[in-house]
């Protein structure tokens, strides 16, 4: 476990996993994305517009998941200083904030056909903008402290008081309006589409899963090499890299 | 007592305080009506006054739309199944709008008729290709009417 | 040694509320905040009076939030330059009990004082008379959850030179949920339904935070400062 965590180590196993990661994004994402927008039978109430869900929701889910992922690296960062979970706080905002923007992008693009306007003050829109305003929060913290490592341990925190916080704005936002529709997967029990596009969707969730490791993967490693710069490892990998190329 | 005992202990016994009286709080909360729409039924019950804003929430009825030649007004009925509510609208109902969907709007009565400034349609939870929903429609009324024939026997 | 953790508290608070005392002409500032933002926003909105009746509780509950807010940068920086903050961090009494002396003196001081200062406010947003007993106690709640966030909101931005947008950033969206509960039950008391679910909401909340800020920025100041 802690051999994975040090950062020679690390650096080379994220190479060798991250083209796999790439690879299955495009497997699942191929197929789901071309299905999904052309294929599947158009829905009985929503006809063509409800298309927009193979792009929303997966978004939507990752969205929420790297928040969880990010503050779990906090909790990591601020109880065993471990530079990696530091680092991934850091790698995992910019990458949760894009998809959160593009969550509240495609829902109001959804939202004009079928509620009638751009954008309703509806809880699941509320929490995802004031989502978009913790990971701003987040990021902002740790590009405003000049010293990465406390920036990266204060923007840990933030991202923990915020994972405490993010169920209760859920909750208030959905007291004070409620008009969203209900789950449509429901992970026990019977979900609500019809199999002629729920695989589809659930491909698409995979593929959103798999973009977001291989981003991740991927700025890791380069956060890796610029915070470990003095060390001679980073000497060594890139000098390998390049004479392999 | 050991001081970074004791210390720990004081925390500890904050913490818990705090958070038991937070939950109490919400435990009363809850058990009070957190409702925020009314329905027809709570309209003819006299529960919301006229000229007060609210949300009506219910199913458009049937064959209720009455749409105006010239003008954006349109009117409808939104009813629970129980009690119905007339209500006028202008402006464009949103494409969701059907009879026998649901809708909610925001507005006020005005002698009996619910005067709406905005009509949001809520879409349900279902996906489905449209001839699995007109299956599911067809099986439902065969059921139903060999539910009746049965108790006819 | 023994340390006698209630007198150390007690020490605390006073420390703070004497020198609130002492500066009482700076209380002024917020309190000509919250009348100048109703006074833009009565203009903004123009003479009509419906429109500005009906969103009065609302209006009076964000002026007192964004001047709440106002005075968070001011929660440990003027410490931070003077030095004080070092002899709070390094002091034998745990940093969570001294902080939670501060949060409930900031609460005393800028929630509480702003609170009573209210009325003015809802008179000039015309807030009917029967409200402004809900909108009093619900801003007592909901500024002791605000004055929550934004000691931690201060201390973790108390390192950097200054707070400025990015302490609005971290603290405002965490606001959300005390602004709904809290002008909630001034807008439930207006449309005439029962307030006591939102009250007692804003109530569970506001003592939910500020049990756990004390602890969450004392780990943060040590975050910032070693």
């Amino acid at each position: 476990m802690t051999r994975y965590a040090s950062p020679p180590v690390f650096y080379r196993t994220a190479g060798l996993w991250r083209p796999w990661m790439g690879l299955a994004t495009l497997l699942f994402g191929v197929p789901a994305i071309v299905y999904g927008l052309y294929f599947a039978p158009p829905d009985y109430l929503q006809g063509e517009s409800y298309r927009i869900i193979f792009i929303h929701v997966p978004c939507a889910w990752v969205s929420m998941f790297a928040y969880v992922a990010m503050a779990g690296a906090g909790a990591a960062a601020l109880i065993w200083h471990t530079k990696l979970s530091e680092l991934a706080v850091l790698a995992i905002a910019p990458i949760g904030a894009g998809f959160t923007a593009l969550t509240l992008l495609t829902g109001m693009l959804w939202g004009r056909p079928t509620w009638g306007a751009y954008w309703v003050w509806d809880a699941r829109l509320t929490s995802e903008l004031v989502l978009l305003f913790l990971y701003l929060g987040v990021i902002g913290l740790a590009n405003a402290y000049g010293d990465s490592r406390r920036g990266a341990r204060a923007a840990a925190l933030l991202a923990l008081v915020g994972l405490v916080n993010l169920p209760i704005i859920h909750y208030s936002v959905r007291w004070w309006n409620t008009l969203h529709q209900g789950e449509t997967v429901r992970i026990f029990g019977e979900s609500s589409m019809h199999e002629s596009m729920l695989w589809a969707l659930l491909a698409a969730a995979m593929a959103a899963k798999f973009y977001f490791l291989w981003s991740l993967l991927g700025r890791l490693r380069l956060n890796l090499l610029i915070a470990e710069r003095e060390k001679g490892w980073v000497a060594r990998e890139l000098k390998l890299e390049s004479a392999d190329a | 007592m050991h001081p970074l005992r004791k210390q720990r202990l004081i925390a500890i016994v904050a913490l818990l305080i705090g958070l038991g009286v937070a939950s109490a709080f919400t435990l009363a909360a809850l058990n009070e009506n957190l409702d925020h729409f009314y329905s027809p039924t709570d309209i003819n019950e006299g529960k919301v006054a006229e000229g007060k804003r609210f949300r009506l929430g219910g199913v458009v009825l049937e064959d209720s739309t009455e749409r105006s030649a010239e003008t954006l007004e349109v009117s409808f009925v939104v009813t629970d199944r129980i009690e119905n509510t007339p209500v006028r609208y202008s402006g464009i109902l949103p494409d969701l709008y059907k009879e026998g969907q649901s809708v909610i709007a925001t507005g006020s009565l005005e002698n009996g008729v619910f005067k709406a400034t905005e009509v949001l349609a809520k879409h349900d939870e279902n996906y489905m290709p449209a001839e699995v929903a007109d299956a599911i429609a067809k099986a439902k009324a065969k059921q139903a009417a060999g539910g009746a024939t049965e108790s006819m026997q | 040694m023994e340390l006698n953790y209630s007198l150390a508290f007690g020490a605390a608070l006073r420390r703070e509320l004497k020198l609130a005392w002492r500066r009482r002409g700076d209380l002024l500032h917020p309190f000509a905040f919250t009348l100048l933002v109703a006074t833009l926003f009565a203009i903004g909105v123009g003479a009509e009076e419906n429109l500005l009746q009906r969103a009065a509780g609302a209006v009076a509950f964000l002026c007192v939030l964004l001047a709440l807010f106002l005075s968070v940068d001011g929660l440990f920086r003027p410490d931070r330059d003077d030095g004080q903050l070092d002899h709070l961090l390094t002091s034998p009494v745990p940093l969570s009990l001294l902080l939670s002396a501060r949060l409930l003196a900031y609460w005393l001081i800028h929630g509480i004082g702003l609170t009573l200062a209210s009325p003015l406010l809802a008179l000039l947003l015309r807030l009917p008379a029967e409200q402004l007993p809900v909108l009093m106690l619900a801003l007592t709640l909901a500024t002791l959850g605000m004055s929550a966030i934004g000691i931690i909101g201060a201390a973790l931005t108390v390192p950097l030179k200054r707070g400025g947008i990015l302490l609005a950033l971290i603290v405002l969206p965490l606001y959300v949920p005390l602004l709904i509960f809290g002008s909630g039950t001034v807008a439930a008391q207006a449309s005439g339904e029962p307030i006591a679910a939102a009250l007692y909401l804003t109530a569970a909340l506001s003592v939910f935070l500020a049990t756990l800020a004390p602890f969450v920025a004392a780990i943060a100041l040590r975050l910032g400062m070693d």
